[in-house]
């Protein structure tokens, strides 16, 4: 099981890369940990002609800070987040989330960046940076663009970025020092890909009170406004509030029917919410 | 081959690799450093778990290449750490090994475990070890191995090390010696197994069963969508009646032939995140007058993975009214090989109904006389529509379209 | 002298090497000039090959059947009256049978690009109805998986008890339909095999993962008709079996077959893709149950038929039938029942061929039975333990024939199930669950009880037991020890505990023993490493040959301390005479270095012993086993912990009970596995969809909880120091306790599952078919991984 030949480049810049990739057309992939790509190249299942490296673009490996957020370069690894090395600025949510992705030895090489891109649903990431209200920067040789990180993925492994555009860093607006959030994901054994994932963030500084259902087995569905999912604005117990016939709507709307999928996702929303209340 | 740099067990070496060649064949193949075990290569078992820069990594998925500069330490390594020296005691006095096999690999993470979580109680240690699977101990032992050297080292006042504080996957370093180079990459000879990325030239025909469609029809997958266009049916069903304006919404297909008595010759290229599809084959076509109603039943391989796909395409046609026309599209299809075998079915659902959604936004688009989202001939890149505003289409689509499915 | 003979918590003598990274598993070794082979698998399941289209610039690195003249198919033939034979090619001839199956072999370099080359090459095939269901397998007008097994039916086998008269007067009638799903064994390290000709001794050696490198040299030597003398097999470092390697499959013959024919070492290193999807499987049982008891719940009769689904071929040299004839001979398990029915089918399909894995069929029957006295203890609201308790064979009526004539040696059944009762507090947890659920989690408890056949030969593997397992055993003139066998470890501590044997019977410390294990040309005749036979057979050798040995040293050692034999005695590494000792290493030197000093009547074989044992009863030695857990079970998400898990095992004399620990943690840890977790599902087609480990889950170490274990030893009265074989049990009792104990917990629900694994999935369709119907559900259907079409 090994994969097919390709070629390998590690380029330096941003502008390498993308440039690197446009020239390579739709045969060209970039990677970065290579902790979901590699298994596929090693099944055969990806047989690209090059590999473009970016994990040597030291920009990617940053982490910018600003008042109202917080930019984080797509190379950062999950295991970063974990250790906190980067700062803080979810309340601890995205400690919390990266420290149960796969296992230690894929954490330390797996990023950010890589896992938007490859948009695998039950990866936790799709659904985090969105349910954080996230926005991913990305650059390709026609310049730099900023794609709300709910929108970006569009189905399994289909996401909205062209061939030749890399994700550079997702931005996250920071969570204030009274925000809540609960964030619940069920697997059948540890690091295994999640089965359901349900989550929700409320800052009552802002007034945002969002929710994602995810690993659906397609994109997540992300509520803006999680209100229609509680029968109204949040407040303590929001988890006894929550209207399953809302939330069941939004799954039916999404195609998802697998009575199991549908189940866990409502019980890991309703856990989600009681996990905020208790925060 | 690449030249490259890597510092193993503490040595600098300047070696060769192929850009394919993942961090753990290069050591056992190249270095004759066999203590690093296969038992997946697809970073699940963790038998291969080796420190890059200190911290424990896959190196069944991390390629060599990606490793250029980096301090890699295998189990051969770490003879001489103190630490191991503890683990290898404990672990023979609690028989944390039998065959030895996922040994080296648990012994990395073990101690992975000690320096980084000098606190960590049973359920953690449990945790942290959940990514090296064992099938001979159950565990137990392995567990009281590193519950005794904790202790120990605690008792000696041990606090935890910090290895490695910069950010980004272990293993990246500065760009390799040739970036920057406007140097062409060199094309793989042809003569090489590797030629043509491994492509049969033949192609075998594919005869298909009345009871293989049967199977089709009974234990396919389905997918089913609806549009309604502002086109009386007979319209709408002569746009059927083309066969090649019909394949040519679906995305990425093309008739490679003129199709006789119902019968040509086709392709499907299907480009989906990082899987490549490639399929040839035949289609066969069907209508049913005076139902309003027929058929595009499909049959090919594709070379690359090994895979064969079979589907029948339905459409029925509903009046509305006189002027209108609802469109029924289903998509019935069954899969065998790799691509089959990819266990997570619900993900080749999401695809296949992705590309459903194309198909009969395209048809939409085309019978109301607006360009489709993609061409006959391209690959389907399923990105490019999503960029698209044909992309919000489909959604609202969908919206449209929830109660009906 | 430590004392490390039998008994002895002796640390292993192997670990050492496996701590260093310096074990030798077969994808280690490196010979010159070696290349790589991978193989042009079917990517169907059942088709009929027209042609291999092979690119003109690859066509000396590929071989086909057709290249393949002269070599015989593999054939595994059971003596069962009525048994269907089959044939499988090495590769493919005419008509394949199953995803995976072997095409053609591809020779590079490397194997990225023997891949490329594989990738390559095209099949020209016509697809046949493919046979997935073992139950549809058998209907009329099913298409067949072999012309010469007709009806799919490899064999059936039963017995056929007066069920009607117990039926027409029994109070209580249970029941039920049971299933256990197709599992792959799965060690962490894959098959593999390294092929070269040795041209100076005319020898085809092979270096093989092999649980048993004297049948594979036997098989190898039948197939492809090279003298069994031209064929030398040998095992490295294997790196866990649990019968996944205990096969003599395609990718050997045709790797061995390439060493003759090219001149260059060959290698095939399996790897997981190749395990999960084409090569054996194991499991997948069905039963239908009826228990006719009496009020107590006192069986009265027992009423089954079961089926196997047995794959595609008949695996060499255990037989489709060793399977199916287990399931109808041992289903009564430790309980004395009077009457009993059974049919049990192997049944040919479409999938890869069944291997008999750790347990063989007793995992399943175990599930079975024990879920049948949980159900007639439900139906007469006693505690499943005193209806086990009820029907056990008791310590008076050992040694013990039952119904289907299995001699049970020896045991105390009540007397161990009553410390799995003590060890998990049978009342303590009644009174817990009194209290309601934990923060929303239900608390159940499981119980299995089972006597395991061990170190048997069985009818159904063709009697492929030698009749005696041999060792060899030299004092060198150092006076140290070498014991040579060829039987194989498998991580199981062979080079310990043998050595710990030895050390028993000559005196000997293990530290001056050296087991030597794994090469046919240096070892006796064995059997190999399965049926959890080694301790017992090669045990007894290494005792046999060691006792020999200490009779001659105790001879010279008189002789050289000029007293008579009566008055000599052999320990702590000497023979001790009324005036003094003589150390080994003296008798040794003397032996070899200064033979004057010894009397003309020296034995003439010296100091080399090759020792034969056979158990004094061939038919096993009964080792019983009760398991008993605490689940917590999340009534929303279907997720199960295990709180805690015990076992009491009557394993006899325990030569190492630190070893006999670690094969009841790792066996039960599998078993685990089994219970909730592992499972290769099929698609209709007959393609197998779990190509991963992230598809195919096994039990990671937080799934598996500490197992708590306690030992009673009954020694066997048929082997040497009263061992009873041990390797299998951990995994048998798991499915059956953890599925009880779900149960249990999901009893106020009415809800039972009599399937395995009872995954989050089945536990939320069972409870949700339970509420939708109001009344009791009990699941058995298809597996609920199986993509469904949607409406």
């Amino acid at each position: 099981m090994k994969p097919v030949a390709f070629d390998y480049e590690r380029p330096g810049s941003l502008d390498e890369a993308t440039r690197l990739l446009a020239e390579g057309g739709s045969m060209a992939k970039a990677v970065a940990g290579s902790q979901s790509l590699g298994p596929m190249l090693n099944l055969r299942l990806a047989q690209p002609d090059l590999l473009v490296d970016i994990t040597a673009i030291s920009e990617l490996r940053t982490v910018t800070e600003r008042p109202d957020l917080i930019e984080i370069g797509a190379c950062v690894t999950h295991a970063d987040i974990e250790d906190g090395r980067i700062p803080d600025a979810t309340r601890g949510l995205l400690a919390f989330v990266a420290g149960h992705i796969a296992y230690r030895a894929v954490r330390n090489r797996g990023t950010v960046g890589g896992s938007l891109a490859h948009a695998d649903p039950a990866a936790d990431w799709v659904s985090a940076f969105p349910l954080l209200g996230a926005e991913v920067v990305t650059q390709s040789s026609r310049g730099a663009r900023t794609i709300p990180a709910e929108t970006l993925m569009v189905s399994s492994f289909v996401t909205g970025l062209e061939h030749d555009e890399l994700i550079r860093a997702v931005r996250l607006p920071r969570l204030s020092a009274r925000a809540r959030w609960g964030y619940v994901r069920f697997n059948h054994k540890a690091g295994e890909f999640p089965h359901a994932i349900g989550g929700i963030i409320h800052d009552p500084e802002n007034g945002r009170f969002r929710a994602v259902l995810g690993a659906i087995e397609s994109a997540p569905i992300v509520v803006a406004d999680a209100a229609i999912l509680f029968g109204g604005p949040y407040d303590r117990d929001i988890e006894k509030r929550l209207d399953e016939r809302a939330v069941l709507d939004l799954l039916d709307a999404r195609g998802v029917q697998d009575d199991y999928n549908r189940r866990l996702t409502l019980v890991a929303l309703r856990r989600a919410a009681a996990q905020a209340s208790r925060a | 081959m690449r030249a490259f740099t890597i510092e193993i067990n503490g040595k600098a070496v300047t070696a060769e690799a192929e850009p394919r060649t993942h961090l753990a064949d290069f050591l056992r193949e190249q270095r004759y450093l066999t203590g690093t075990h296969l038992g997946c290569e697809h970073g699940v078992c963790g038998a291969c778990t080796v420190l890059i820069d200190g911290r424990p990594a896959r190196s069944c998925i991390t390629f060599a290449l990606a490793c250029e500069g980096a301090q890699v330490t295998t189990i051969e390594g770490l003879r001489d750490d103190p630490v191991m020296a503890d683990l290898r005691e404990a672990f023979s006095d609690n028989h944390g090994l039998q065959c030895g096999f996922c040994t080296p690999a648990m012994l990395v993470s073990c101690r992975d475990v000690v320096m980084r979580l000098p606190e960590a109680d049973e359920a953690r240690i449990r945790l942290e070890l959940s990514g090296n699977l064992c099938r001979c101990t159950g565990y137990g032992g392995i567990v009281a191995a590193v519950k005794s050297v904790l202790q120990t080292r605690k008792a000696a006042g041990a606090r935890p090390s910090a290895v490695h504080d910069g950010l980004g996957p272990v293993g990246a370093r500065a760009p390799t010696a040739r970036q920057g180079e406007q140097t062409a990459r060199t094309p793989i000879a042809a003569d090489t197994p590797s030629a043509a990325g491994g492509r049969p030239a033949a192609q075998i025909r594919e005869t298909v069963t009345a009871e293989q469609w049967l199977a089709v029809e009974t234990d396919g997958m389905e997918l089913l969508q609806s549009f309604r266009v502002a086109h009386p049916r007979a319209q709408v069903w002569r746009f059927f009646e083309d066969i090649e304006q019909v394949a040519r919404c679906m995305p990425g297909a093309r008739l490679t032939g003129p199709v006789v008595d119902g019968r040509g010759d086709g392709e499907v290229n299907v480009k989906l995140g990082p899987i490549v599809g490639a399929f040839n084959g035949t289609v066969e076509v069907e209508r049913d007058e005076a139902d309003f109603s027929g058929r595009v039943r499909g049959a090919g391989r594709d070379p690359r993975s090994g895979s064969s796909a079979r589907a029948i395409i339905g459409h029925r046609l509903e009046a509305v009214d006189d002027m209108a026309t609802q469109v029924q599209i289903s998509v019935k299809f069954l899969l065998s090989g790799p691509l089959a075998q990819f266990g997570r079915s619900g993900l080749l659902k999401d695809i296949a109904d992705h590309l459903t959604q194309l198909f009969a936004a395209n048809l939409e688009a085309a019978m109301s006389g607006k360009q489709a989202a993609t061409g006959p001939d391209t690959t389907l890149d399923a990105a490019t529509v999503a960029r698209a505003a044909l992309w919000r289409r489909i959604r609202a689509l969908l919206a449209r379209l929830a109660f009906w499915r | 002298m430590a004392k490390n003979g039998v008994g002895a918590r002796a640390k292993r003598k192997e670990d050492e090497r496996f701590l260093l990274g310096q074990g030798q598993y077969i994808g280690d070794l490196r010979f010159p000039r070696m290349r790589d082979v991978a193989f042009v698998r079917s990517p169907v399941a059942h088709a009929r090959l027209k042609g291999v289209v092979i690119p003109d610039h690859l066509r000396e690195s590929v071989f086909t059947a057709r290249d393949l003249a002269g070599v015989r198919p593999i054939k595994a033939v059971s003596p069962l009256p009525g048994f269907q034979i089959s044939e499988q090619p090495p590769l493919v001839t005419d008509k394949i049978r199953q995803v995976g199956e072997l095409v053609a072999i591809c020779v590079a370099d490397t194997r990225a690009q023997a891949e490329d080359i594989a990738a390559q090459v095209l099949l020209d095939y016509e697809e046949l109805p493919a046979v997935v269901d073992m139950h549809e397998a058998r209907e009329p007008g099913s298409a067949l998986v072999h012309d010469t097994v007709k009806g799919n039916v490899y064999v059936s086998v039963g017995f056929d008890g007066d069920i009607d008269t117990v039926a027409a007067v029994a109070p209580v009638k249970v029941t039920r339909e049971l299933r256990t799903a197709r599992q792959v064994m799965s060690p962490i390290e894959c098959r593999g095999f390294i092929a070269q000709w040795d041209a100076r001794l005319g020898q085809l050696i092979v270096h093989g993962a092999t649980q048993f490198p004297h049948v594979v040299r036997t098989g190898l030597a039948d197939v492809l008709g090279v003298p069994e003398i031209q064929i030398r097999v040998v095992s490295p470092d294997v790196g866990g079996g649990f019968g996944y390697k205990a096969i003599l499959a395609g990718e050997e013959v045709c790797l061995s077959w390439l060493a003759m024919r090219v001149g260059y070492p060959v290698r095939w290193l399996e790897d997981r893709r190749e395990m999960l999807v084409a090569n054996a499987n194991c499991r997948e049982h069905f039963y239908a149950i009826t228990a006719y008891a009496d009020k107590a719940g006192k069986i009265l009769a027992i009423d089954a038929e079961a089926a196997v689904d047995t794959g595609a071929y008949s695996a060499y040299p255990f037989t489709a039938a060793i399977e199916a004839s287990q399931v109808s001979a041992i289903l009564p398990g430790p309980y004395d029942i009077p009457v009993y029915r059974c049919n049990t089918a192997a049944v040919a399909t479409n999938k890869a061929p069944q291997l008999p894995y750790r347990g063989v069929a007793r995992p399943g029957v175990c599930f079975a039975m024990e879920l049948m006295i949980d159900a007639i203890a439900r139906e007469i609201g006693r505690e499943p333990h005193e209806v086990r308790a009820a029907n056990l064979v008791r310590p008076e009526q050992m040694p013990y024939d039952n119904v289907t004539d299995k001699h049970f040696d020896s045991g105390d059944y009540p007397q161990l199930l009553r410390m799995a009762i003590d060890a998990i507090d049978v009342n303590g947890v009644r009174a817990r669950q009194q209290r309601g659920p934990e923060n929303g989690r239900l608390i159940g408890l499981g119980m299995a009880f089972f006597s395991e056949q061990t170190g048997h030969g069985t009818t159904a593997d063709g009697k492929r037991r030698v009749l005696y397992e041999q060792c060899f055993a030299r004092l060198t003139p150092d006076g140290r020890l070498e014991v040579r066998a060829g039987i194989q470890s498998i991580g199981q501590g062979l080079e310990t505990t043998l050595a710990q044997v030895a050390s028993e019977c000559l005196g000997i410390d293990i530290e001056d023993v050296q087991v030597k294990l794994g090469d046919t040309e240096l070892s006796p005749y064995s059997s190999g490493a399965w049926g959890s036979r080694g301790m017992i057979w090669a045990g007894g050798a290494t005792a046999r040959a060691c006792k020999e040995l200490a009779a001659r040293v105790a001879h010279m050692g008189a002789a050289l301390l000029q007293t008579d034999i009566e008055s000599v005695t052999v320990r702590d590494n000497a023979v001790y005479g009324p005036n003094g000792n003589v150390s080994l290493r003296d008798i040794a030197r003397a032996y070899y270095l200064a033979p004057n000093e010894l009397p003309g009547d020296t034995d003439p074989h010296g100091l080399e012993v090759t020792g034969g044992f056979s158990p004094t009863r061939v038919t096993g030695m009964h080792s019983g086993s009760a398991h008993a857990c605490i689940v917590a079970v999340d009534p929303e998400t279907g997720g199960v912990e295990i709180l805690d898990y015990v076992v009491a095992e009557d394993a006899g004399t325990l030569v190492n009970p630190m070893i006999v620990e670690g094969q009841i943690w790792g066996g039960a840890a599998q078993g685990i596995g089994s219970a909730l977790f592992e499972e290769m599902p099929f698609d209709r087609q007959g393609q197998p969809l779990a190509s991963t480990l992230a598809d195919y889950l096994l039990p990671g170490c937080p799934e598996v909880p500490n197992i708590r274990i306690f030992h009673m030893e009954t020694p066997s009265p048929y082997t040497e120091f009263g061992i009873k074989g041990v390797g299998e049990g951990g995994a048998i009792g798991p499915g059956a306790a953890v599925a009880n104990a779900i149960n249990d917990a999901l009893k106020a629900y009415g809800v039972e599952i009599c399937e395995i694994p009872i995954t989050p999935r089945r536990i939320l369709q069972a409870m949700q078919s339970v509420a939708m119907s109001k009344g009791p559900a009990m699941t058995g259907g298809e597996p609920a991984r199986m993509p469904r079409t949607t409406p």
